[in-house]
């Protein structure tokens, strides 16, 4: 019984790993969402300002001069960089849930031997008792 | 989450039940607030050392500039065209702020884990295993 009890927990925690996990992944996934929208707003700009225009940079509190192609490669480069972060996380993201249906399906197993044993044995014991949990 | 619960067995070993007085509830409650100031003076710190390495940066760029450039400074939602010179004026004084705001929240924090400390070791010293303060 106790077996149970232990390999249930470790399920368990293995369960709520991965969950967080996942949502870090999806938190991540549109951070990137948004900074790309943004960057190709700025590249749209760009593809529209006129020959004599200047562009600024904002760095603290001031707007320094910056050159056309120096703020140009710089979007593209930040682009590349997020589309690169993009293609990275949707396939990792894919495969955690992957892994949480297959972990579900193992506790789900696991709990119904459990049943069974204990329609056989008279019942599970109860599990650890936790105390005074802080946050 | 890092649950750290007891197994029957070590439950078991763990003797006879430590009552929680008011004093130990009200201990484990400021732990808990304690806690989350800690967090979110972490926050604060993070956005305040972002802000001191821009200010460092515009003011590394600024040493590159011209002396007849005229600077826009961000005052509030406004522009500003200042002289160079005062521009890295108003940048040392806003530095200095930034590195007073630093040491103040590190102090802070100081002070806070100092009393969380404390805290833990006369928690675990009454209760020992059945209380997990790990954060």
């Amino acid at each position: 019984m106790s077996d149970l009890q232990v390999k249930m927990q470790s399920l368990s925690e293995d369960f709520t790993k991965l969950q967080k996990e996942l949502q870090e992944a999806i938190t991540s996934r549109q951070k990137l969402e948004a900074q790309m929208q943004e960057n190709l707003g700025v590249q749209k700009e760009f593809g529209q300002l006129k020959d004599d225009e200047t562009i600024y940079k904002l760095i603290g509190p001031v707007l320094l001069k910056q050159e056309r192609s120096d703020a140009e490669s710089t979007v593209n480069g930040r682009l590349e960089f997020i589309r690169k972060e993009i293609s990275r996380l949707e396939p990792l993201i894919e495969e955690t849930q992957t892994k949480i249906e297959r972990k579900k399906g193992e506790i789900i197993q696991l709990q119904t031997s459990a049943q069974q044993a204990g329609a056989g044995a008279g019942g599970a014991g109860g599990g650890g008792k936790p105390k005074a949990v802080a946050a | 989450m890092n649950r750290r619960m007891l197994t029957k067995a070590e439950e078991e070993a763990a003797g006879e039940e430590i009552e929680v007085r008011r004093e130990d509830q009200d201990k484990i409650n400021k732990f808990s607030r304690l806690h989350q100031h800690e967090l979110s003076i972490e926050e604060e710190l993070k956005g305040k050392n972002k802000e001191k390495e821009e200010l460092d940066d515009i003011t590394t760029e600024l040493e590159l500039a011209e002396e007849e450039d005229l600077v826009p400074y961000k005052i509030g939602d406004a522009f500003f065209h200042v002289q160079l010179p005062q521009a890295q004026e108003m940048l040392a004084v806003s530095g200095a702020k930034v590195e007073e705001q630093i040491d103040e929240l590190e102090e802070k924090l100081g002070t806070i884990r100092e009393e969380m400390t404390q805290l833990k070791v006369e928690l675990y010293a009454r209760f020992g295993r059945t209380i997990n303060l790990e954060t």
